[in-house]
């Protein structure tokens, strides 16, 4: 065992990785944050000029309220998330049996598709000519197609259809790994099964539900294709403010202050996660 | 008791509607995929003349071909460095081993729009990597290499660490232990993070979009660019395409894993 344990002998293994990740990974973040700064000139060139402008807009008006809704609606697709994942889950690992891991695998398989397919489907399916609505006409419950797309509704139902997955695999992985004994004792002791669930199944599963919210509220937050979708122009988010300025205007300093301040969000978040939902949180993320 | 006869219930219930919600839209897609009905939207009858329409179509053609070319090569990359990663992360205390770790997931924690924004910028302005090829590579070898890293980490606390110190001892250089022992230990793992990483590259979309530039157009980016005229039978076929492979993959891991446990 000794002599593959010399002092730099895991540099070959952890080098080339820790290099990709300042170069690939570290560093475009640190460019954004620089450019985030600066001003852009007429033909989409970066003046290094030092301003605080771009966050002023991003804070203020139209922009603040874009991104106040991302909050709201990123914070309500990870409570629903949570609503309807939780229990879910429980019923796979408490009733599954032997049928388990195909139960968590029809969970999962969506997720594996492209997400830009299952939108494109689930819009198809809600849409003016979509199979819902032609059914409600052809039974005869509406006179004229609803129009179910191109509102909040819509961007949350999306969104929760896009990352409820990601909810259910950590909370799963949580449970299932519950030792039952604890259960048992909680009953031996007196507790009532909902006074057991309260004070010792979810405490025990708050990593799981941590590393959920990981998954589930950082993706939906700087989501674009969602609200792209199914919200149109007016349910616009953070996203796609970034997608406008970095593709379409070509305004990159701009559409830095907006990514970097995303990142930010993203980064607070998940040191709170991880510091109310333990190292567990960040270890059930994979 | 009485609550639990009620969660008895209510806990099937809201999981057939889960289900329903997740599956029935994919269903109906594949489904319409071999229906006459020229958009696509409803049941007329079953054809293959999609299917046919799109093994003709060009566009289509060469967009696959991009995607399977990129999918390829960034599973063959991100599963050596993964491997070799979780390997130097399993074995050995170094100082940094927890940030290393931590920062490994940086890529698919992080919005996707912000790393495909970073990556934009700092390819047009910074290190000037041609958008195309090379930029998309860097952009799916990053978000693939953590998912390599952590399905082979968790094969690594369950095998047997004593035949690679055997080898050793019997004097097998690092090169043929690893050839020999180590690689075939692990190669589930190995196996079972290619089959992930296939689709999780194969079906990219919002990176993609950011760094690939004029030009480049992968599966997902080609289904983008006709969203614009509404639904199309064509779009189903892909779609069809893009539901069955991750499925055959999953399943795949499902049963090397299966093998494992017996």
């Amino acid at each position: 065992m000794k002599r593959f344990l010399t002092t730099q002998a895991y540099l070959p293994y952890v080098g080339p990785i820790s290099l990709w990740i300042v170069l690939f990974v570290i560093s475009p973040l640190g460019v954004i944050l620089y450019f985030s700064f600066l001003k852009v000139g007429p033909v989409g060139q970066i003046v290094p000029t030092f301003t605080l402008e771009n966050y002023l807009t991003l804070f203020k008006g139209a922009y603040g309220i874009i991104l106040l809704r991302s909050l709201l609606f990123a914070f309500g697709t990870n409570m629903i998330c949570l609503l309807i994942g939780y229990p879910l889950a429980y019923w796979i690992v408490r009733y599954g049996g032997k049928l388990k891991i195909t139960l968590l695998f029809l969970v999962i398989m969506p997720s594996w598709t492209c997400y830009l397919i299952r939108l494109y489907a689930l819009k198809t399916l809600a849409g003016y000519t979509g199979l819902i609505n032609s059914t409600l006409l052809n039974l005869g419950l509406i006179s004229s197609p609803l129009e179910m797309l191109y509102n909040p509704t819509a961007v949350i139902i999306g969104l929760v259809y896009s990352w409820l997955p990601f909810m259910v695999l950590p909370i799963y992985a949580s449970l299932d790994g519950l030792d039952p004994s604890l259960l048992e004792a909680a009953v031996d002791l007196g507790a009532t099964p909902l006074r057991r669930f309260f004070t010792v199944t979810l405490p025990l599963t708050k990593g799981g539900i941590f590393a959920g919210t990981i998954l589930v509220f950082i993706p939906s937050l700087g989501e674009w294709l969602v609200p792209l979708l199914l919200g149109g122009a007016k349910v616009m988010m953070v996203g796609n403010l970034v997608e406008h300025h970095f593709i379409k205007l070509g305004n990159i300093p701009m559409g830095s202050s907006i990514a970097a301040a995303l990142t930010a969000i993203v980064l607070l978040i998940m040191y709170l996660s991880i510091k109310v939902g333990g190292e567990e949180a960040l270890e059930r993320i994979i | 008791m009485k609550s639990w006869n009620k969660t008895g219930k209510i806990l099937p219930a809201v999981a057939t509607l889960v289900y329903l919600f997740m599956w029935a839209p994919v269903f109906i897609l594949v489904l319409f995929s071999f229906s006459n009905n020229k958009f696509g939207i409803k049941w007329e009858g079953f054809t293959l003349k999609w299917y046919a329409e799109l093994f003709n179509n060009v566009a289509v053609r060469n967009a696959l071909k991009m995607s399977l070319t990129v999918a390829i090569i960034t599973v063959v990359v991100a599963t050596i460095a993964g491997t070799l990663t979780a390997y130097g992360l399993y074995k050995y205390k170094f100082r940094g081993k927890r940030a290393l770790r931590t920062t490994i997931l940086l890529p698919i924690v992080m919005p996707y729009v912000v790393t495909g924004a970073a990556l934009l910028a700092f390819f047009t302005r910074i290190v000037h990597v041609p958008l195309g090829y090379p930029s998309i590579l860097i952009a799916h070898i990053s978000f693939s290499v953590p998912l390599a890293v952590f399905v082979v980490l968790g094969r690594m606390a369950r095998i047997d660490w004593t035949l690679e110190e055997a080898s050793a001892d019997l004097g097998a250089d690092r090169l043929t232990t690893w050839r020999k022992i180590t690689v075939p230990l692990l190669l589930p793992a190995i196996i079972a993070s290619a089959a992930l990483i296939f689709p999780w590259s194969f079906d990219d979309f919002t990176i993609t979009y950011f760094v690939a530039g004029v030009g480049s157009t992968t599966l997902p980016i080609y289904v983008f660019s006709q969203l614009r005229y509404g639904a199309t039978p064509v779009i189903n076929t892909i779609g069809t395409i893009f539901v069955t492979l991750p499925i055959i993959g999953l399943l795949l891991v499902s049963l090397l894993q299966k093998k494992e446990v017996t």
